[in-house]
């Protein structure tokens, strides 16, 4: 019977070759995109979750009051932990964590690695596993160095790397530690990320901070034991909170902060660590919020969706012809099963095929998608068992449903109504239309979603930041040199060149480099009785000129005035906070002795991302903090010439560490890499859905085409025009185009809104979105459909009437 | 006797008015019978012959199968009767396009659930009976009308039914395939198969037993 039902489908099949062709195109598309996407969803789902205690460990963050509203942090002083340890009951294990760089030698090699300063705790709270060395507590002394697979393969080779001594650069000196272990590499989706990992102690600024509870610059990991919920922590760590806090709680009371719900100014939480890749901080609070990757399922389902859809139309749409077969097969005795089953096989058939090719196109595809699309996804970080499985549920229910309801459309019509070809299946026509429309306004709402996106992103790319970024290359100052030696060497090694105009640097790079790295530095102070906070920078001579910042009031440090070593250039963000009439009034305190005051005031430019508001921020030149990154700028002209004489500069300088240097409009356009990736994965979704709704608007144009042969006849003979006709042909799809687009409109203008209100400088949600997206659709569909109903029109009408 | 119509009414409703389509039809059909049914164009000739091969229902009446009341079986008894006592004949053949000749004549044994070699042997029987093994791997669309037909006749045939229902079986054929095919249901007859034959031609009527007609659904 199974082979009887097979070689029946497979005949039907190559009979409908169009139809057959065009389903199978448009399942294979559906199916290999919704892999992938799904793959990328998944994966960043999984973010994670392979720690075996990952239910156990939570990151500690700190929520406080301050006057302009309630504040959180993730940074902790490093007195914390050890206090928590010892005075909060419940806690099984407990480190520090912060990551840097650091400079790793051995011998010759000379390797800038990734280094996550951590406490002994460490290795037996997460899941990275010793595959060498010192399985229980391999950070048990100071002095023990953990290297992943892939850097212990750098440095060594095929030599064994455990109890090798190699020496890091730690605070400008050279010392040296021993390889207790190596791990595997750390897998793709872990937040936590290193390539060393030491001794939290051994960090350069630990001994002066160690019981500095102001200074907050590291993470706490928290593993609680299995009686200690979460929500206890908040409560046991209050008279902590109480002892060590008191001056800033004080203060915090005395500029007029008001306490939260419990009467409290500081408290602290606890985070889970499977929410900490899709944490962000948002008004004072943190956000948990997985809608991104839901978001690109979601687009893998549309897909999936759209391809159902015209599956389905197009099985129920070609019933026509089959109604003879299944009134014949039911009078030599089919059961309705029966006929369920046969025509259930075909679409089984043509799924399996489909699902086949997608599968291969997925594979074939995975390495491009990984780098359009910005994901670390592989196979094997998606093959587990919750998820294979829930690929395996998804294709089943999907070939029952979507093949199914044709089949059973098909399997109950009554006998004698099928044999005699009588049956209308008006009623079904009005799923079709309903699942068209719906087709139509998933690609409409994918349309306006990419129009909306690429103009913000458009928007933000050309905005005027306040800072020149076509001319001014940023690159990071790896080496062991000083790095103040080591800007004087590069201004004296570019003095001669006419191309180079201005050189500084600062502690912070503006925009992405190509490190890859950006931190934030913030530090409060007391002003006239109140706490002022600020971003914090250190700058060389010649940031302003060099970044081309406006001046608005003042100066910037000079040269000629030695003491402006110890003055500030603020912003007018900062200068507002001040509140004088004068900026040039006002000055920052350390303490009550010593006060750098304002000499200088600039425009407020973007030194954060775009989707941030501009943050007060004073400049220092204390030569006591090291410079991370070198800025220079160049002439407009010879731009590649001078790029290349700037690396060749410091190749000279510095000719062990790598040169990542790039433009700074390059960096800029990296952080928007979020938005692009949601760009690209949009523009893609819409092209997959508009390609796959004209499959089926087309298969569908022909099927009512074939269907209104005779009545085209007949009404040419009345007399009605090509136009007419076309026109006749063509205006119920419009319709069903225009609700599709009343449909889909008030849905992208609330999503594309929500979106946008992530950020403080958006582009005007204008009505041409909807209507452009609109009209484009209507385009589409009406080349989709004209080709086949114009030559239905301006057939002869004696040829369609004599096919009755 | 194989069936028996009592009081038979079919109607449907149309603008509020009830049209008889079947109007107190009455009629007993002994085993061995051949039987055709005559009348013009709408008189209910076709109608007739689907409520008896149970493809179409009725709105009053009774009617007996052997022994089972037809008109308190539930669809799919109704449906397991038939397929298992009556075959069907019709004008245009209704043969499937896609399947073989062979195909076609397997499939209702197919749907019987019969054994592999048990449909092949059956096949076989058939093929040679009706002189058609030659073109057991044609397609119906290489046959002509005739021999669609007699590939129809013998796809009725093959689950050995009590009753032939044949639809205007020479409908569509010259009258050279259509004596042949008259030829061959009279000698199923003698054979022992009752047929019931809807005809408009004077002459297929007379190869029956007996003639019933019809006009404006009334037996006359």
């Amino acid at each position: 019977m199974i082979r009887n039902y097979l070689k029946i489908a497979w005949r039907s099949l190559l009979k409908n070759k169009v139809f057959t062709l065009l389903n199978i195109i448009g399942l294979s598309v559906a199916f290999g995109a919704a892999i992938l996407l799904s793959m990328a969803g998944f994966f960043d789902l999984s973010f994670d979750k392979f720690h075996e205690n990952g239910d156990a460990i939570y990151k500690v963050f700190s929520i406080w009051q301050n006057p302009k509203g309630q504040q959180v942090s993730e940074s902790h002083g490093v007195p914390l932990m050890p206090t928590i340890k010892k005075e909060v009951p419940g806690i099984e294990k407990a480190t520090r964590h912060l990551e840097e760089e650091v400079i790793i030698s051995y011998g010759e090699k000379e390797i800038n690695m990734e280094v996550s300063w951590v406490d002994s705790d460490f290795f037996s709270m997460f899941t990275f596993p010793v595959v060498k060395g010192k399985m229980e507590n391999p950070l048990e002394k100071r002095s023990d160095i953990v290297l992943t697979e892939e850097m212990a393969q750098v440095l060594f080779g095929e030599e064994n790397a455990v109890g090798k001594t190699v020496q890091a650069l730690v605070d400008g000196k050279d010392k040296p530690y021993n390889i207790s272990a190596v791990v595997a590499n750390i897998p793709e989706n872990s937040s936590i990320d290193f390539e060393v990992a030491m001794r939290f102690e051994e960090e350069a600024s630990y001994q002066e901070n160690i019981d500095a509870w102001n200074s907050r610059y590291h993470s706490v990991y928290l593993q609680l034991s299995k009686n200690m919920a979460p929500g206890q922590f908040d409560p046991a760590t209050r008279s902590l909170i109480d002892i060590n806090f008191a001056e800033r709680i004080a203060s915090a009371k005395r500029d007029g902060a008001l306490p939260d719900t419990d009467g409290r100014f500081y408290r602290f939480e606890l985070l889970p660590l499977e929410d900490e890749n899709f944490v962000r901080f948002k008004n004072g609070a943190l956000e948990v919020l997985r809608s991104g990757p839901f978001l690109v399922l979601g687009i893998a389902l549309l897909i999936l969706f759209i391809a159902c859809v015209n599956f389905i139309n197009m099985s129920v749409a070609q019933s026509g012809q089959r109604l003879k077969e299944i009134g014949m097969r039911k009078t030599l005795g089919a059961k309705r099963k029966q006929l369920f089953f046969q025509f259930w096989n075909e679409s089984l058939l043509v799924f399996l095929v489909s699902l086949g090719i997608g599968a291969f196109l997925s594979v074939l595809l995975l390495e491009q998608f990984k780098t359009i699309f910005d994901t670390k996804v592989s196979f094997d970080v998606i093959m587990t068992p919750t998820i294979i499985l829930f690929f395996a549920v998804a294709v089943i229910l999907i070939t029952l449903l979507v093949g199914g309801y044709p089949a059973l459309l098909l399997s109950k019509l009554g006998t004698l109504q099928s044999l005699k070809g009588k049956i209308e299946l008006s009623g079904e026509n009005r799923v079709r239309d309903t699942l068209m429309v719906v087709q139509f306004s998933i690609a409409i709402l994918l349309i306006t979603g990419t129009l909306v996106l690429r103009s913000q992103l458009d928007f933000m790319r050309n905005k005027d930041l306040g800072f020149n970024k076509e001319q001014v290359v940023s690159f990071p100052m790896d080496g062991k040199k000083n790095s103040y030696d080591a800007l004087d060497l590069l201004r004296h090694e570019l003095a001669g060149n006419p191309d180079i105009l201005e050189i500084s640097g600062a502690d912070n790079n503006l925009g992405y480099g190509k490190d890859g790295s950006v931190s934030k530095s913030v530090f409060g102070f007391e002003y006239k009785n109140r706490v002022i906070n600020t971003h914090y920078l250190t700058v060389d001579y010649d940031y302003v000129e060099t970044l081309d910042l406006e001046l608005v009031a003042g100066r910037n440090f000079s040269r000629d005035y030695s003491s402006d070593r110890s003055g500030v250039v603020i912003n007018e963000a900062m200068a507002k906070e001040f509140g004088e009439k004068d900026p040039l009034t006002a000055y920052i305190s350390f303490n009550d002795s010593i006060r750098f005051p304002v000499i200088g005031v600039v425009k407020d430019y973007h030194f954060e991302e775009l989707d941030k508001t501009i943050q007060p921020i004073s400049m220092m030149m204390s030569r006591d903090y090291p410079l991370f990154y070198a800025y220079v700028k160049v002439a407009p002209k010879n731009i590649a010439k001078s790029f290349d004489a700037i690396e060749n500069a410091w190749a000279k300088i510095e000719p062990n560490a790598e040169f990542l240097g790039s433009f700074l409009d390059e960096n800029v356009n990296r952080t928007f890499r979020k938005e692009e990736k949601i760009n690209t994965m949009i523009t893609s979704g819409s092209i997959i859905a508009i390609v796959l709704s004209c499959i089926g608007l087309f298969a569908i144009s022909l099927l009512i085409v074939t269907q209104r042969t005779k009545e085209i006849g007949v009404r040419k003979v009345i007399g009605a025009s090509v136009a007419n006709i076309t026109f006749l042909l063509t205006k119920d799809f419009l319709k069903l185009v225009l609700i599709s687009f009343l449909i889909a409109s008030p849905i992208a203008w609330w999503f594309m809104d929500e979106w946008l209100q992530n950020y403080p400088f958006k582009i005007d949600l204008s009505i041409w979105f909807f209507l452009a997206s609109g009209m484009l659709a209507t385009i589409i569909a009406l080349l989709t459909i004209s080709a086949k109903t114009i030559k239905a029109a301006s057939q002869n009408p004696v040829k369609s009437l004599r096919t009755e | 006797m194989l069936l028996q119509l009592n009081n038979i009414f079919k109607w449907v409703n149309s603008g509020g008015q009830r049209i008889f389509l079947l109007k107190d039809i009455n009629l007993e059909v002994q085993e061995g019978e051949f039987i055709s049914v005559m009348g013009p164009s709408g008189s209910g000739k076709s109608t007739l012959l689907n409520v008896i091969g149970m493809l179409d229902g009725f709105e009053e009446g009774e009617y007996h199968f052997l022994d089972e009341s037809v008109h308190n079986l539930r669809e799919k008894h109704r449906a397991n009767l038939y397929k298992e006592y009556i075959g069907f004949v019709f004008q245009q053949y209704h043969l499937l396009d896609d399947l073989t000749v062979q195909e076609n004549l397997e499939m209702p044994l197919l749907y019987k659930k019969l054994k592999g070699a048990e449909r092949k042997a059956k096949v076989a029987d058939m093929l040679d009976r009706f002189n058609i093994v030659g073109k057991k791997d044609l397609f119906p669309a290489q046959l002509s009308g005739g021999q669609q037909q007699l590939v129809g006749i013998a796809r009725a045939l093959i689950s050995n039914p009590k009753l032939i229902l044949a639809d205007e079986p020479t409908g569509n054929l010259n009258s050279k395939q259509g004596e042949e095919i008259m030829d061959l249901f009279k000698q199923l007859n003698e054979e022992g198969v009752t047929i019931i034959q809807v005809t408009h031609s004077e002459k297929n009527a007379a190869y029956g037993s007996r003639i019933i007609n019809l006009l404006d659904g009334r037996m006359i």
